[in-house]
């Protein structure tokens, strides 16, 4: 069944085969929807505390440079500031996952524009913002390291010259300006590829883009004698806490770190931020302290934007068309500090590789610090990018021995019981199903390269591509109770970035004991009222959480037959929960609600549940992963197919997305509307990252469109029609057969928009964002013979 | 070397500092709200931190997100780039003008049906807009809708589910209703 929105996606359940899909495919209604149709719920910016003040931050606003001075006195003096701070006022700790790299405020040297001096509180903005432009700050500038590829050079200058005394993590490879580096080796790539019938490498590059959250992010801090609260906008709470108490020098229990309701997040909200700045503020004030960002802000500061990226391929195929062997070598530009992406080289290696069947690989992934701001997990990190390259490396090698795309990805894609470019053996699977679903989703009669295809009109191409990624397992903890009037609370360690993840919890909680969901309210993103969650990150919140949830729910479900069983005199395991009722199994009519049971339990052992994820096994890789960051067995990988109409105006490049068809296989699907919307907004979101999206720096390393009006994100009028399939019969690990899905749906639209471009132009865009520009110059090179053909650096070479 | 804060408004454009404050009245929702305020202050900030509602939002600084869409005299405006002073004398109506006591309007409700809220941030922008747009023109077609939504960035949906919601509230009800 295709999906398409304006078919009314609440009634989509109708003709679901089975009864328990048919159970998690009831309407889905958000527990926080009101909250946030009404303007009643609260984010961040939206909370006033008595006597709060203001911060304001001092930024480097150069991309390099030695610290020859700070002075601070005259913030200090300006009327209604109460705290200014620098590096000397706060404990001496560097901190940051995997390598120690990053201090709270820049000290002797800062290594990107965003990186902040000094921060102030005042009782007014304009205040605070008096005190931060009375900062004196001297500082002698240093040549800035921007290119990622000349960063990886001998002898190009260090972004941290004294990096080998940081402390890191085990796993971590480092030299020089390579922040972190893995490698993916199996079989003899050299000798299969000096053996295959047609070889062909292609170069891609990738600019950087940002997540673009619309609520740009905003953090309260208050002391209450040697506790601290701290309310922010971040995707990870727990992490946030983790880095409060890391800087600061404070036990867990000290500190509350809430989230309000999260205006979005896309990666850039993960990580700890600027929670410690504000509490650090706060304590010197002895006031409650707000910051709120601005739009510039949000582009420039936090060490969260996509990568950019180099990816080179070369690959080799046998006479039948099959992938013999790849080698391939990616250059990521990680910015100044690691943040969390020590891993990133090992999934950017992954995307190399693609969703196929390689026998032999070599494909190694360096990420470079420079002086560009810090890049971090943006939804999918590396596979937008990766996908790109090689779903457009992939057309290429069709179109070099004359096979069909899609017929190429058919036969050299994973099927279930495929080895994969690992060495990791896959079960059931259905990334064949995808192809074939989005294909015959859009095109009539299946063939993308048939121009009579369909509807196709002159100035129009089909373009397909596909994609893959892995869900993560993570510790993750959840409570449940009823209460006495039969009215139950999910207290989850879970956030909720707006994919409905949390909202879904009331549904699992509610099938485990027979209640309706709305039975159930959430207490969340609160880390002292909750067990651990990682947060809203890695699309693991549904795949953790929910077993966790379901888990505490059992409890709570076997608490209720046990009472059941006493009043109905039956045994226990007789004892069956639904539609609010407890009765014994064959006799409906002994029965008791369970509202009663919820009221006598309240008179004595109560109803307490609570869960956490069991562990999964990873599954066994048999490549050579040096580097390895536990990112190259994939638990329950998700896989997807992207098909695309695209329409291209040749007198100018722009380029237009008309339709889309997208089927994925993220396991059972829970929540349909919900899953809906997650496939929707990553095809939006890749369609801008294809046509608009991208990061421009200057050559001193400074962004040149930090601001929205500069950097375009897609808006309703551009929107194409998309259609979705959810290919649901591959259980995997997770809560009901559920895999992750809140970043598949980025990884293969740009792919499949390159791939219709390609059609269209002559040649594939070998930039991304594809901008008109870069497109019409593409046009210009494919109408004059690409310079880029037969061996030039930067372009596909055919041996 | 200049180091300097990466907002680069100055108080006077961002917030009216400096300025002397002016005192008026400002009818929000049908109510009437004494204001104290500098000349130049922003109809969003005198909205959030004067009347003290918050429906109302701040995405951007510059006109182009449309978090901050309130409607003066049923016209949408962005209330970030509006001065607070220009709406003496005017009815403005924020998100929390649209639901009645007890119920969400047809078009809220149509539109968490349809799964058009995710983050919710841009909700009450949305909402704006979508409430003009219906009030000025009762059927729009699909391409009316989306051109009518274009000044509202949304980043979680891809916009198909809010639109979808707009066409069912026109569809179904009584345009004074949404």
């Amino acid at each position: 069944m295709t999906d398409t929105v304006d078919t009314n996606p609440v009634d989509q359940s109708s003709g679901e085969a089975s009864s328990s899909s048919q159970r998690h495919h009831r309407r889905f209604v958000r527990a926080d929807g009101p909250d946030k149709v009404t303007g009643s719920g609260r984010y961040t910016a939206d909370l006033q505390l008595a006597g709060m003040l203001h911060a304001k931050f001092l930024y480097a606003g150069v991309s390099s440079a030695r610290i020859r001075s700070l002075d601070l006195e005259a913030a200090r003096q300006v009327p209604g500031v109460l705290a200014v701070l620098s590096d000397a006022d706060v404990p001496d700790v560097r901190y940051s996952p995997a390598v120690a790299d990053r201090r709270l405020f820049a000290r002797d040297v800062v290594r990107f524009e965003g990186e902040i001096l000094a921060a102030v509180a005042a009782t007014t903005v304009e205040a605070a913002e008096a005190a931060v432009a009375a900062i004196n700050a001297d500082l002698e500038p240093l040549e800035p390291v921007v290119d990622a590829e000349a960063a990886l050079q001998e002898g190009s200058p260090l972004v941290h010259e004294d990096w080998a005394s940081y402390e890191a993590d085990e796993g971590v490879i480092r030299s020089g300006n390579t922040a972190s580096f893995s490698s993916l080796s199996r079989g003899d790539a050299a000798g299969a590829m000096a053996s295959a019938e047609t070889v062909i490498s292609s170069r891609y590059v990738a600019d950087g883009c940002h997540a673009v959250p619309i609520e740009p992010r905003a953090v309260v801090a208050q002391w209450e004698g040697e506790k601290l609260t701290v309310w922010t906008s971040t995707q990870v709470p727990f992490d946030a806490r983790a880095g409060i108490c890391e800087t600061l020098g404070l036990p867990t229990n000290r500190v509350r770190v809430v989230v309000p309701h999260l205006g979005g997040g896309f990666g850039g909200k993960c990580g700890f931020h600027f929670e410690a700045h504000i509490a650090a503020l706060a304590r010197a004030a002895k006031r409650p302290v707000k910051l709120v960002f601005s739009r510039a802000e949000e582009f420039l500061a936090p060490d969260r934007r996509r990568e950019a990226m180099v990816v080179e391929l070369t690959t080799g195929l046998d006479s039948d068309g099959k992938i013999l062997a790849r080698t391939g070598r990616l250059v990521l530009d990680g910015g100044a500090y690691l943040a969390d992406k020590a891993f990133f080289p090992q999934l950017a290696a992954m995307q190399a590789t693609g969703p196929y069947e390689i026998p032999n690989l070599d494909i190694e992934a360096h990420l470079a610090y420079t002086n560009h701001q810090p890049a971090g997990s943006v939804r999918a990190p590396t596979a937008p990018q990766g996908c790109w390259a090689v779903e457009s490396h992939t057309d290429e090698l069709a179109k070099a021995i004359d096979m069909d795309p899609v017929a190429f990805r058919r036969l050299n894609g994973l099927r279930s019981g495929s080895t994969g470019p690992v060495g990791q053996v896959y079960g059931d699977i259905g990334l064949q199903d995808c192809i074939d679903t989005a294909i015959s989703a859009l095109i009539p009669d299946g063939d993308p390269d048939d121009e009579r295809a369909g509807d196709l009109a002159e100035d129009e191409a089909y373009g397909v591509a596909v994609g893959w990624w892995p869900s993560f397992s993570m510790p993750s903890g959840a409570y449940l109770k009823i209460d006495s009037d039969g009215k139950g609370q999910i207290i989850t360690g879970a956030q909720e970035c707006g994919t409905g993840a949390v909202m879904t919890m009331r549904q699992l909680a509610a099938d485990e004991v027979g209640m309706d969901p709305e039975d159930f309210e959430l207490v969340y993103q609160d880390t002292s009222a909750a067990p651990y969650d990682m947060g809203a990150t890695g699309s693991q919140t549904l795949f953790n959480n929910g077993r966790a949830v379901m888990a505490a729910a059992a409890q709570v479900a076997d608490q209720l037959r046990q009472l059941a069983a006493d009043r109905l005199e039956a045994s226990p395991t007789d004892i069956v929960l639904n539609d609010g009722q407890a009765s014994v199994a064959g006799t409906p009519a002994a029965s008791v609600p369970i509202a009663e049971l919820a009221a006598e339990a309240a008179g004595g052992s109560l109803l307490l549940g609570h869960g956490s994820a069991a562990e999964v096994t990873y599954p066994t890789v048999t490549a050579t992963c040096v580097g390895d960051q536990g990112m190259a067995a994939w638990l329950s990988p998700q896989f997807s197919c992207h098909a695309v109409k695209v329409r291209l105006d040749s007198d100018t490049g722009v380029a237009r997305v008309v339709s889309v068809a997208a089927a994925h296989d993220s396991g059972r699907i829970l929540n349909r509307t919900g899953a809906l919307g997650q496939v929707h907004g990553g095809i939006m979101m890749g369609i801008g990252q294809a046509l608009t999206e991208g990061t421009i720096y200057d050559e001193q390393g400074n962004q040149r469109n930090p601001m929205l009006l500069e950097y375009k994100l897609q808006t309703a009028a551009d929107g194409p029609r998309i259609s979705v399939d959810f290919i649901e019969s591959y259980p995997g690990e997770g809560p009901a057969g559920a895999k992750g899905l809140a970043e598949a749906p980025n990884v293969a639209t740009a792919a499949a928009v390159n791939s219709a471009l390609a059609k269209l132009v002559g040649t594939p865009i070998r930039q991304m964002p594809m901008t008109a520009e870069r497109i019409w110059e593409a046009m210009q090179t494919a109408r004059d013979g690409d310079p880029y053909q037969g061996g030039s650096e930067n372009g596909t070479e055919q041996q | 070397m200049n180091s300097e804060p990466m907002d680069d408004q100055t108080p006077s454009e961002s917030t009216g500092g400096g300025q002397p404050d002016v005192s008026y009245p400002l009818a929000v929702n049908g109510v009437r709200y004494p204001v104290s305020a500098p000349s130049g202050a922003l109809l969003l900030d005198v909205i959030r931190d004067h009347v003290g509602l918050t429906g109302t939002k701040q995405g951007c600084d510059d006109c182009e997100c449309g978090a901050c869409m309130v409607l003066v005299d049923g016209r949408p405006v962005n209330s970030c780039s509006y001065l607070a002073a220009q709406a003496q004398g005017r009815a403005v109506t924020t998100v929390e003008g649209l639901a009645g006591a007890v119920d969400l309007s047809p078009l809220q409700q149509l539109l968490l049906d349809a799964g058009g809220v995710q983050c919710g941030f841009c909700t009450p922008g949305m909402l704006m807009s979508a409430r003009a747009l219906l009030d000025s023109n009762p059927e729009p077609s699909d391409e009316e809708v989306r051109i009518g939504l274009s000044g509202n960035l949304c980043r979680c949906t891809g916009y198909d589910t809010i639109v979808a919601a707009v066409l069912q509230a026109a569809e179904h009800i009584d345009a004074t209703e949404v």
